[in-house]
């Protein structure tokens, strides 16, 4: 509650279009408070005032940002501190700084397994049928998407009920008859990850198929109505018009599978069954032996450098969103 | 396909012998050498099966193992070695860390799909052995295995419900404390040596040292596990014996949790709210056991080295105590190794366990990865070799002067054992003194509980 | 011929659907019809023993006493995480869609808790800032006040899982910004000169738009919370007492510990159903609050 009447403090008297958006979105028009600039005395005395508040909005908004920040980043910081610490040292304080810092938990960590696995190796081989499922995801989640949110056909209806049932059984008590379907293929072990990647060509992930759903019902049928008359078929109109309207949506899907599937552990831990293929995700796991016990500096070295791809393509992805205000923007 | 091999068992005694010299040796020689040709390069037998015996189709077996970074290395190390010495056997391995390797194993029972050479955990021949169909019976490869270098006891308790050896058990392990000497020694006392000492010096600590400080710092399987141990000094049997059977009654065992709310009573153990307080899940990840303010860990032999860690400099300062007088401790096979009953290759399964567990050269690079070798010649040779961790060698052998008494492995099945089962629940409730609802939880109930428990477990 | 052809245009659309129909048919309907049948069976996976069809299991959910209580606890935790969780999000993403320096570099920072999921560092160090001695409780005693024993008392551990959660809110943050990035920037333009203020454009401009995207994130929200597993089984293990034993803690419990499909699969149908009901209602009430750009009216 407190959350939302900060939110609203801080919002009420800001510009959502300072200069910053203007210098560099070109199709934006001019803000009408800006165009009004400078017209007379009170209103320079106004834009004073508007200059003071947009400073305090600009400091209280950096205050937050800054603070939620320093909450969401300190673990990551704490990680980074403690794979240079020794097991004592890393139970006993929560200061990120190591008091004795030792590099061996970096240094074993890219230490390899009787030359069949590293953490390079591993991490290789995590995108490796990463990359294939964020792709088939994507297209396949788009594919049904547009066919359920923009066209009716026979039994629209309880397909659709049928794609979000599938939501809703936890994936604990489905995994064993998966194993067992996929062990009558041959799949168990396969090299090529077979039952990791295969799936995701079929539209398994429910969450994209609903995402891409709702994302699509927001955008007005204008525009496909006056592409179809203008000769388009079914598939250009989803290329040329729906796709770069929720490409943020898109993009979000590509990332969320990017992310889950590099984090998968059970996946990989049934059906990869030589350790040359392990992903990063097991990799990381491989030294913690719970009974004679383990360095724990080395576990969290290997976690921070196999999750830094992660934020790096976070981080890059980004742009995805700002590009997409053209798209979202085209609204008449 | 059917190649055959001529060729001796190699034991060589000679452990001065490098792995990796010896790897390479032997693969110089699959390159120079066609089929019959392989000769054996030392005729000294001291483990080695009949002539015969030697012989062995050239073909690909699969090996799975569970532990961490050491035992991996060792036991590919050991592989390496053994498809050196034996050209034309190709072994692929699998292994990786504990957490969540019964869950993909479980998996693979289920769909009859496992390697043909497997660790294995002793509860799992009644679980996944049930029938006896899933592990070959090893009496029938003992020819290659030698069987002979177990002690029978033990290994007539790796037997399925056929009769069949389901396992070789690598090693046997049990539980014995171990003391943070510096702590007792700031409190003004020796480390206890039997439960009138350890109770008296609940007490001291906290007039010395202060409320936060405790002789010994048990969880609530440790608590079944002691609990057990107590009882068995009463009645002299194993609480679960060979037939299935509870050998104590629900008035026994309202005695045994009486005990333990006596140890919580005279300070010596701190109670579940405390511990969850900290919410450590193993004490080796306890702040307060690294400061040293538990004195006591209740632990199995095998596992002190985590511990050591954990107190970093001051590692030195825990040493390993006896199993108190007053109590009757139990060992168990800590682990075995088994073979696929779907195996197309039994006989170089059976080799390969042979070579890693009883060869003098596949056991001195297995050294005690797994635990102190229950081979008597894996023993010898590890023990020659200094590669046994000294606490852990004494520990094991407090475990074994303490005669420990059979252990039945339904003690640990999952009705009991686990974090919504038995004894989770009744000693958690028993010491915050209130169930989950929020009434009053008292030793009738709790003892009633864990009856009940013990009777819904040994029904399956 | 011409009527087959009439028909084939109005069914153009199953076309799309056809890769999703076949993965649900090849990779979905087995599992899941197996674990309906389980569901009515005391079906022990290795023994393979079972008595035939019982109701058993459906009845204990709502009998036995750690059942039930856990399905209880799973709708308290559900209630307190999703609202958090939904405010926090489009708080955040609210924020982060103004043009601020360094917003790219907020973002990612906003998303590291999610990316770090449920690794064992997370479990480590929720401990260490909920326990006895940890960070939270040392604050609070600063300011002259005895916070509660979260890893301890029964009463606070939940809200520690939930905290847990809503500190992970990466995901529906991410939505939301691509939902705020969708709206136009000419309406709030339009809303600033008939004089509307920064509140009033929050809710009647950006909120309404995006009604389409706060409820997909409800409904999966939901989902996730009503399946939440990771949480209590890194940080409590389901204590103290069980009161962070949610359902999928024992589901899981069930078919990986004790091999009882047939609970397993009881319990998950049981969630399932309940999920069910609340998408429903969800989807039925859609007509009173979520406005869809497609719709003509």
């Amino acid at each position: 509650m407190s959350i939302e009447n900060n939110n609203i403090e801080t919002s009420e008297k800001t510009d959502i279009t300072p200069k910053a958006d203007i210098k560099k979105s070109d199709k934006v028009e001019m803000t009408p408070v800006l165009g009004k600039k400078s017209l007379s005395k009170e209103a320079k005395r106004a834009n004073r005032n508007l200059m003071v508040r947009r400073g305090i909005n600009t400091f209280l908004r950096y205050f937050v940002l800054i603070l939620v920040g320093a909450i969401m980043i300190y673990p990551l910081i704490w990680m980074v501190g403690a794979a240079f610490k020794n097991n004592s040292e890393i139970f006993s304080s929560m200061n990120p700084i190591p008091i004795k810092g030792t590099l061996d938990g970096f240094k074993n960590a890219v230490k390899s397994y009787g030359g069949n696995i590293n953490i390079w190796k591993s991490m290789l081989n995590t995108y490796s049928y990463v990359i294939p499922q964020v792709i088939l995801t994507v297209v396949s989640s788009v594919l049904t998407a547009y066919g359920f949110a923009r066209f009716k056909f026979v039994g629209h209806d309880i397909l659709f009920g049928l794609m979000m049932a599938m939501l809703f059984l936890p994936q604990v008590v489905l995994n064993v008859p998966q194993y067992m379907l996929f062990n009558k293929f041959g799949w168990v072990g396969s090299e090529h990850y077979l039952p990791l990647i295969v799936p995701a060509a079929f539209a398994t992930e429910t969450y994209f198929i609903f995402m891409l759903i709702q994302f699509l019902r927001g955008v007005p049928k204008e525009l496909e109505e006056s592409a179809q008359i203008d000769g388009c078929n079914v598939f250009q109109i989803l290329i040329k018009i729906i796709v770069p309207m929720i490409m943020p949506a898109v993009v979000s899907c590509a990332l969320f599978k990017f992310m889950w599937a590099s984090n998968d552990f059970i996946g990989p831990l049934l059906y990869v069954k030589t350790p040359a293929k392990y992903p990063a995700t097991i990799f990381v796991k491989l030294s913690m032996d719970s009974d004679a016990g383990f360095d724990w500096n080395r576990v969290l070295a290997t976690s921070l450098i196999s999750i830094m791809p992660n934020i790096l393509v976070f981080f890059a992805a980004q742009n995805q969103f700002i590009e997409g205000i053209s798209a979202g923007g085209v609204k008449g | 396909m059917k190649k055959k091999f001529l060729s001796a068992f190699l034991a060589t005694a000679m452990l001065a012998t490098s792995l990796t010299g010896c790897g390479e040796e032997k693969k110089e020689t699959t390159e120079a050498t066609t089929a019959a040709t392989t000769e054996a390069a030392a005729g000294d037998t001291t483990a080695a099966p009949a002539d015969d015996a030697a012989a062995y189709d050239e073909c690909t077996i699969t090996f799975d193992w569970w532990g961490g970074d050491s035992r991996h290395e060792a036991t590919q190390a050991a592989v390496e070695a053994f498809e050196a010495k034996y050209p034309g056997i190709n072994v692929e391995i699998n292994f990786g860390a504990w957490s969540d390797w019964e869950t993909a194993k479980a998996t693979e029972y289920l769909s009859g799909n496992n390697p043909d050479v497997q660790q294995t955990n002793f509860d799992w021949i009644g679980k996944y052995d049930a029938d006896g169909t899933t592990y070959l019976d090893l009496n029938t490869v003992s020819d290659v295995l030698d069987l002979t270098q177990y002690d029978e006891a033990t290994l007539a308790k790796c037997v399925d419900s056929k009769g069949g050896q389901a396992g070789v058990p690598v090693s046997v392990t049990g539980r014995t404390f171990y003391w943070n000497e510096a702590t007792f020694e700031a409190a003004g006392l020796s480390v206890p040596t039997n439960l009138d000492e350890l109770m008296a010096a609940g007490p001291v600590f906290k007039d010395k040292l202060g409320d936060n400080y405790y002789p010994l710092v048990i969880g609530e399987y440790d608590r079944a596990i002691l609990v057990a141990f107590y009882l068995q000094a009463q009645t002299g049997k194993p609480i679960i014996d060979e037939n299935n059977q509870l050998t104590v009654t629900q008035d026994d065992l309202k005695k045994g949790l009486e005990f333990i709310k006596s140890l919580e009573d005279a300070h010596v153990i701190p109670t579940i709210p405390y511990l969850d307080g900290e919410g450590a899940d193993s004490m080796d990840k306890s702040q307060r056991f690294i400061n040293g303010e538990y004195a006591g860990i209740f632990e199995w032999d095998s596992s002190p080295a985590k511990y050591v860690s954990a107190l970093g400099d001051n590692g030195d300062d825990l040493v390993v105590g006896n199993v108190f007088p007053e109590l009757q401790s139990y060992s168990k096979v800590s682990l075995m190794f088994s073979i696929s009953a779907d195996t197309e290759h039994p006989r170089e399964c059976a080799m390969l366990l042979n070579y890693l567990l009883n060869d003098p050269e596949g056991a001195a690079i297995m050294a005690s990865e797994r635990g102190i070798p229950e081979s008597k010649a894996a023993y010898e040779v590890v023990n020659a070799a200094g590669k046994i961790n000294p606490l852990s060698a004494q520990a094991h052998e407090e475990v074994m002067n303490s005669n420990p008494l059979y252990w039945n492995p339904l003690f640990d099945s999952s009705k009991l054992k686990g974090d919504t089962s038995t004894y989770t629940t009744v000693f958690e409730q028993f010491s915050y003194g209130m169930d989950a609802a929020g009434s009053s939880y008292d030793l009738d109930k709790a003892a009633a509980d864990l009856y009940n428990g013990y009777m819904d477990a040994l029904a399956q | 011929m011409n009527k087959l052809k009439k028909f084939g245009k109005k069914n153009i659309g199953f076309i799309f659907i056809i890769p999703w129909l076949i993965g649900f048919l090849v990779f979905k309907a087995y599992p899941f019809l197996s674990s309906l049948y389980y569901s009515f069976t005391d079906y022990n996976l290795f023994t393979g023993k079972s008595d035939g069809f019982t109701l058993q299991n459906y009845k204990d959910v709502f009998t036995i006493a750690v059942e039930k209580t856990a399905l209880i606890t799973t709708f308290k935790y559900a209630f307190m995480t999703v609202p958090m969780k939904l405010v926090f999000a489009l708080f955040i993403a609210y924020i982060l869609n103004f043009k601020l320096k360094g917003v790219n570099l907020f973002r990612t920072i906003y998303y590291v808790p999610s990316i770090l999921g449920g690794s064992v560092a997370i479990a480590v160090l929720w401990k260490a800032l909920f326990n006895d001695n940890g960070l939270i409780r040392s604050g609070f005693a600063l300011l002259g006040i005895d916070a509660p024993h979260f890893m301890s008392d029964p009463k606070w551990a939940l809200l520690m899982i939930s905290i847990l959660r809503v500190w992970q809110f990466g995901s529906a943050m991410v939505v939301f910004l691509a939902a705020l990035k969708g709206v136009p920037t000419e309406l709030y333009e339009a809303a600033a000169i008939d004089g509307a203020s920064k509140t009033r454009q929050f809710f009647s401009i950006t909120v309404p738009l995006i009604t389409p995207v706060i409820f997909y994130n409800l409904v999966t929200q939901l989902v996730q919370a009503f399946q939440e597993f990771n949480g209590p089984y890194i940080i409590t293990r389901g204590g103290p007492l069980g009161s962070t034993t949610l359902m999928s803690l024992l589901i899981y419990n069930n078919a990986f510990v004790s091999y009882d499909m047939g609970k397993a699969s009881a319990q998950a149908w049981v969630l399932f159903v309940i999920l069910m009901i609340f998408t429903m209602i969800s989807f039925w009430s859609q007509k009173h609050w979520v406005y869809y750009g497609d719709e003509e009216n």
